[in-house]
């Protein structure tokens, strides 16, 4: 079988066209929701803490409904059967969620130890820490999408810590950090199914 | 030197063998996730499907998920190496090997 220099060429391209689209369609599937939840939470957080509330326990209740919307989107995507299945894939579902609750507990523990001088420092490193976490995920995923948002919410983040002034800091993070969030699920969910 | 493989060379059938061998070893994809990603009807992802499965590069497994019956599809060791080949082969005859 012979074909010519431009078809090979062409052929390559459709290959890696396809296998992109593959990995952009999954990752849409499986995060997207999720991304718009935690969006939405960091928002309407972010928000609250601007206007009304002094910051801590509304973190814990929204974090908490953030934490109980995304075991239920992800059950509810493995009732309704997701198009790719693995004998590992719920395995590492549950370590997914056990790996985050590790995170958020030893985040906790370095935060009781370090001390913060203020809610905004707490707050920077909770979300940074956040961010390391979808940084590493990206690095061992195939679409890195997560990898890129870890790290632009990340410099957002910093932005806001060391730039803007620290009474506008909430404000700054609503639309940045948890706009970046809402945006990128749902672009997932429009543009890579 | 890898040959270019006339099964797996025709578009479609390349464009599902590129989505499947994306995924991990163990992974199944649904037939009608396949269908909607490539843009093709049943039949003609039907069709395609079967001539692979032929071949022995992919696996087809019908089950039911809540109830319903759904097919998922696999790529088999054989096939991940017969398209490996393949792109090989398609490589080479874009940058040729030297010769002394």
């Amino acid at each position: 079988m012979n074909i010519s220099h431009e078809d090979a060429q062409q052929s390559l391209a459709a290959v890696e066209q396809a296998t992109a689209q593959v990995g952009k369609s999954i990752a849409a599937l499986s995060a997207g929701s999720i991304l718009i939840l935690w969006g939405l939470i960091w928002i309407l957080s972010f928000l609250v803490a601007q206007f009304f509330l002094a910051w801590v326990w509304y973190w814990m209740v929204l974090g908490a409904i953030g934490t109980a919307g995304t075991i239920l989107i992800c059950r509810k995507q493995s009732r309704t059967g997701i198009p790719v299945k693995s004998a590992a894939s719920k395995k590492i579902g549950w370590k997914y969620f056990w790996s985050w609750t590790a995170l958020f507990v030893y985040a906790t523990i370095w935060l009781f130890i370090l001390e913060p001088r203020n809610s905004i420092q707490s707050n920077a490193f909770f979300c940074t820490i956040a961010m390391f976490a979808y940084v590493i995920m990206g690095l061992w995923d195939t679409s890195r999408f997560l990898l890129w948002l870890g790290l632009g919410v990340t410099v957002c983040v910093l932005i806001g810590y060391y730039l803007v002034p620290h009474q506008y800091y909430c404000l700054w993070m609503a639309p940045t950090g948890g706009g970046a969030l809402l945006v990128t699920g749902i672009y997932q969910r429009w543009r890579w199914r | 030197m890898a040959d270019l493989n006339n099964v797996i060379h025709q578009p479609v059938r390349l464009q599902i063998m590129s989505s499947l061998v994306a995924l991990d070893l163990d992974e199944q994809v649904d037939f009608t996730y396949l269908r909607k990603l490539l843009k093709l009807t049943d039949g003609n992802l039907g069709a395609h499907l079967l001539k692979l499965e032929t071949a022995g590069y992919i696996k087809m497994e019908k089950t039911f998920v809540a109830r319903k019956p759904r097919t998922f599809v696999t790529v088999t060791g054989k096939g991940r190496d017969a398209f490996n080949d393949h792109l090989t082969a398609l490589k080479k005859i874009i940058k040729p090997t030297k010769r002394r």
